[in-house]
């Protein structure tokens, strides 16, 4: 009786969550790590008079979960653009006055004409980040540089493959099976990719679902190749002093591009609308380049706070790379099929 | 009678210091009921516990039915405990319990059937063959516990303070049970007790244990009239001591000063004239004289106290001395206040000289 | 009002537990059975009243496997944390003469649950992994000529740190019924002829029956809820009931479905809370 009593309570007290004080001139923001970093934060809450309260998410399905607990903690999130259209329909965010945000002609086209981030001719998001979901390998551990998805399902590799824990498993997948159409799969291509990932499982050392988690295991010995969020982990893993090697596979890789959101009813519209200008700005742009390695959106903005190094490295001059890039989108009422599909293989 | 056990200089030392056990010989004959007597802490029940093989020894030997056992364990024994809490199996039947003791013997069910059920009926419980001790009184399941250990047939049974945890009016029915019952089985029954009263009214033979050592040992009735000294004398019945000198010495017969007066009696002992002794006396072995009513020894006091207890009174009698002195008496049969013994009254008291103990030297028992 | 303010106190008593009760346990739960009947629907799902997440439950083969596999780990969990903590705590209760050892022996086992549970099973991450203790050690002896990749990202690992993790919950209950066992009942049982391993067999092992069945209780229900150890050391087949429970509510956003999978996860350990509850009152009935 003791023992039912104890475990219900537990239950019980995990159904509580703390969330964040609401106060005057302060926003609180949903970000990945890395975005609001004290490095370019500070000098924007002394000008500004805004304090910023960051709550990091680990992944964009935590975006969705977070805001449906109760609105009125966060003001502003930045989901990816295959979770910003989710955002939209959940009503979970606002329209953006892009006339009060300076530099917001300055931001790559491409990304401007997304889908994902815009409703009925209103703009909902704001590019911010952006980089591929590209594959790594450690060089000791090549002869011969992989160049294929397929080296991913090698057999001499048992044991030494890790992939991402997450529904972009079944893209990958597809694109190995040579379906390109990687966003609007068939029943029949999800399967084909499902039973490709249950063949590849007993080669998988370990499915990574953090950044740092594939750190620790290349660091640690356990994995050899993989896929990455391209200039992030390789950067870490090369301070730890181990060479690692990004390349893009034959079958393409995904893009990625995160956007700032203005949470519905967010009564900090003025400290919201500075921050975004801000995060727009040289200072927030070259500021989140350095601290995490990815490339931005204001290319206005890149070119004159990077270095011609830099510049060159993250692909901002370079709108064949982007090109080049399947970037994710909303999957709508399919992203039911992908995670189930997904959710069966981890099952296997 | 052949001896069933014989204890060869038995001594259990903890340490240097903590001894449980120090040099005790003990010879216990075939059918016989001995009981260890003594105060808590007097090493009988370690040795008891050695004898059982639940303790060893640090010296001396154990003999069972002429067999060396002194380091042989519990189950390799052909003697049984009766457990002081009775140590009855709660997660078995009356019935498992009795039987358990029979597995090792591998006999046939039906023998086993029947010897369950003879112990049972000898402690009167068959009735109770399917219940579980928790459901019996404690009287009841101590008869339990008999029957488990006499149902195996051992040579000797041990029983470890067994009536301790009845109420008094149990006790002294299951005294005489137990009596009877070692009658009936003519199994050697080695028992051990803090209560005299349970030593002298069941046993054959009475050992009377002090600090890890035997004090005296004999039939109770030797022990009760012939105490070899005053923690004997103490520990069994109660005794009124006085300091004593030995005054003159003719053959078997002393004169000793004591309590403010001359006192004849027969000691024990090889005592020498002027030798300072230590006078013994029980209090209903002590008579209220009548006056003129002569006596071997005559005390003369006052009545300090009177005690009322039911069957008599006990009367508390300071001496010319200042010596302190008891003595019972039955209640008359007519109870009349004006005869009753008064405190403050002066009164004569007499003993005769063969119920005097005469020990050597002072005593502060 | 003299009926209210005599009875005052006694609804307060009554009524505060009450509430926290109803506050805490019904309504958590009451949210989560009426989620279990609602429908996914994109963006999230829509209220409704069906039985199409329990079907689902039962009958895509993917929920009846992790369920199994959880079930596995479980047993597999309590069995190890038995065969190791009862030898254990024999030894403390019975063997063991000093009490500074006997206490610092048990204190050792149960210190580690003041432990982050994330740092203890990262230990065994470090412990277990190709490059870890283990197999140093293990090359530094010469029994292995090449680091082994079998000791950690698997099922076995999973087994090993969460019988790490939870065997002070085997521990703690068999000590205290061993603990109970009157010693003269282990002396009665040699003084009627048997040897120590059949008045183990016979008598301590039924009378310590309770403990273990509180233990292999804790340390099921506890393995049977994780979602850490798989995360952490668990390799790729090592998804646990939990780890689908917290996809379903998170990257799914199938709240519906996540609940009816909470719902039965909550039926099984109820009903083996309720079991071993039987068991110990059972147990009790005998006991001591």
């Amino acid at each position: 009786m003791t023992i039912k009593k104890t475990m219900l309570g537990t239950l019980s007290l995990l159904a509580l969550t703390a969330s964040p004080v609401l106060a005057e001139g302060t926003i609180n923001v949903l970000t990945w790590e890395g975005y609001a970093d004290p490095s370019f934060l500070t000098k924007f809450e002394e000008t500004s008079g805004c304090q910023v309260n960051a709550t990091y998410v680990g992944s964009n399905d935590d975006f969705a979960p977070k805001l449906m607990a109760g609105g009125g903690v966060y003001d502003l999130i930045t989901p990816s653009i295959d979770t910003t259209k989710l955002m939209i329909d959940l009503d979970f965010v606002e329209p953006l006055d892009t006339s009060k945000i300076e530099g917001w002609n300055d931001i790559y086209p491409k990304f401007l004409a997304l889908d994902g981030i815009q409703k009925d001719g209103e703009y909902y998001g704001m590019p911010y980040v952006w980089g591929a979901i590209a594959f790594m390998y450690r060089d000791d551990a090549f002869d011969t540089p992989p160049t294929s998805i397929a080296d991913l399902w090698r057999e001499d590799l048992k044991g030494k493959i890790s992939l991402w824990d997450d529904k972009s498993a079944i893209y990958v997948a597809a694109r190995k099976n040579g379906d390109m159409n990687i966003y609007s799969l068939s029943d029949e291509q999800i399967e084909k990719a499902k039973q490709s990932l249950v063949e590849q499982k007993p080669l998988i050392r370990k499915y990574w679902a953090t950044a740092g988690e594939l750190v620790d295991l290349y660091k640690a010995g356990e994995v050899v190749i993989s896929n990455t969020w391209a200039g992030y982990q390789s950067s870490l893993l090369a301070d730890e002093g181990i060479k690692v090697t990004e390349f893009i596979p034959t079958e393409g890789a995904e893009g990625w591009m995160d956007s700032w959101m203005v949470v519905k009813g967010s009564p900090n519209k003025e400290c919201a609308y500075k921050f975004l200008n801000m995060q727009l700005s040289e200072q927030g742009q070259c500021g989140v380049a350095n601290v995490n390695g990815y490339s931005v959106a204001n290319a206005a903005a890149a070119k004159s706070c990077m270095s011609p190094e830099q510049y060159a490295a993250l692909h901002q001059d370079d709108p064949d790379y982007l090109d080049s890039l399947l970037i994710w989108q909303s999957l709508g009422d399919r992203f039911e099929a992908y995670t189930n599909a997904w959710n069966s293989v981890k099952a296997q | 009678m052949a001896s069933i056990i014989q204890l060869e200089n038995i001594s259990k030392h903890y340490s240097p210091t903590i001894i449980g056990v120090d040099d005790v010989s003990l010879t216990v004959e075939d059918g016989e009921f001995v009981t260890l007597l003594g105060p808590s802490g007097c090493g009988k029940s370690t040795l008891l516990r050695m004898i059982g093989g639940f303790e060893e020894p640090t010296a001396g030997a154990i003999r069972l039915a002429d067999k060396d056992v002194t380091f042989d364990p519990p189950y390799k024994r052909e003697v049984n405990m009766v457990f002081q809490d009775y140590a009855l199996f709660p997660h078995m039947t009356i019935g498992e319990n009795v039987a358990y003791g029979l597995k090792t013997f591998k006999l046939d069910k039906d023998t086993v059937r029947t010897r369950v059920k003879d112990a049972l009926m000898l402690v009167g419980l068959y009735d109770k063959l399917n219940q579980r001790p928790q459901q019996l009184s404690g009287g009841q399941r101590q008869r339990i516990a008999l029957a488990r250990a006499i149902v195996r047939r051992p040579k000797v049974l041990l029983l470890d303070e067994p009536l301790s945890a009845l109420d008094a009016k149990l006790r002294e029915q299951m005294q005489i049970e137990l009596k009877h019952l070692h009658e009936k089985v003519g199994i050697t029954f080695i028992m051990v007790t803090h209560d005299q009263t349970e030593a002298l009214v069941m046993s054959d033979r009475v050992v009377v244990m002090d600090n890890g050592r035997i004090a005296q040992e004999g039939r109770p009735q030797d022990l009760y009239d012939h105490p070899a000294s005053p923690y004997v004398a103490n520990f069994i019945g109660t005794t009124s001591f006085l300091p004593g000198k030995v005054s003159a010495l003719s053959g078997e017969v002393a004169t000793i000063a004591a309590g403010g007066t001359q006192i004849t009696a027969h000691p024990n002992a090889k005592l020498g004239e002027g030798a300072t002794v230590t006078v013994g006396v029980r209090p209903e072995k002590v008579k209220l004289l009548a006056e003129g009513e002569a006596a071997d020894n005559v005390f003369e006091g006052t009545i300090s106290e009177v005690i009322y207890y039911g069957l008599g009174l006990r009367i508390s009698v300071t001496l010319a001395d200042g010596s302190k002195i008891d003595a019972d008496t039955l209640l008359p049969d007519k109870l009349s206040h004006s005869t009753l013994p008064q405190s403050g009254a002066p009164v004569r008291l007499g003993v005769a000289a063969h119920n005097v103990f005469v020990f050597e030297g002072t005593v502060t028992p | 009002m003299s009926f209210l303010r005599r009875n005052l106190p006694s609804m307060l008593v009554m009524g505060i537990p009450l509430m926290w009760i109803a506050l805490f346990m019904l309504l958590p739960y009451g949210i989560i059975v009426t989620y279990s009947f609602w429908l996914k629907k994109y963006p999230t799902f829509i209220p409704a009243f069906q039985f199409g997440n329990y079907i689902t439950i039962f009958t895509d083969p993917q929920y009846v496997r992790v369920f199994l596999r959880t079930l596995k780990i479980s047993v597999l969990v309590s069995m190890a944390s038995f065969l190791l903590a009862y030898p254990f705590a024999y030894y403390l209760v019975f063997r063991c003469r000093s009490v500074a050892l006997r206490t610092w022996l048990y204190m050792a086992v149960i210190a580690p649950l003041w432990v982050s549970y994330l740092l203890r099973a990262y230990i065994w991450k470090t412990i277990l992994g190709t490059e870890g203790v283990l197999n140093s050690f293990l090359m530094s002896l010469g029994i292995i000529d090449e680091p082994s990749s079998l000791f950690l990202y698997n099922q076995f690992a999973m087994v090993v740190t969460l019988t790490y993790i939870f065997i002070p919950f085997m521990v703690m209950p068999i000590y205290t019924a061993l603990e109970k066992i009157p010693t003269n009942l282990t002396e009665a049982s040699a003084d009627l002829g048997m040897g120590p391993w059949r008045s183990f067999w016979t008598v301590t092992l039924p009378l310590s029956l309770p403990g273990v069945a509180a233990g292999f209780t804790l340390t099921f229900c506890l393995s049977f809820g994780d979602f850490i150890a798989p995360f952490l050391v668990g390799g790729p087949d090592g998804n646990l009931i939990a780890n689908v429970i917290a996809t379903q509510f998170g990257a799914a956003l199938n709240w519906p479905l996540g609940s009816a999978l909470a719902i039965v996860m909550l039926v099984v350990v109820l009903t083996i809370v309720s079991l071993s509850d039987r068991m110990e009152r059972k147990g009790m009935t005998g006991g001591v």
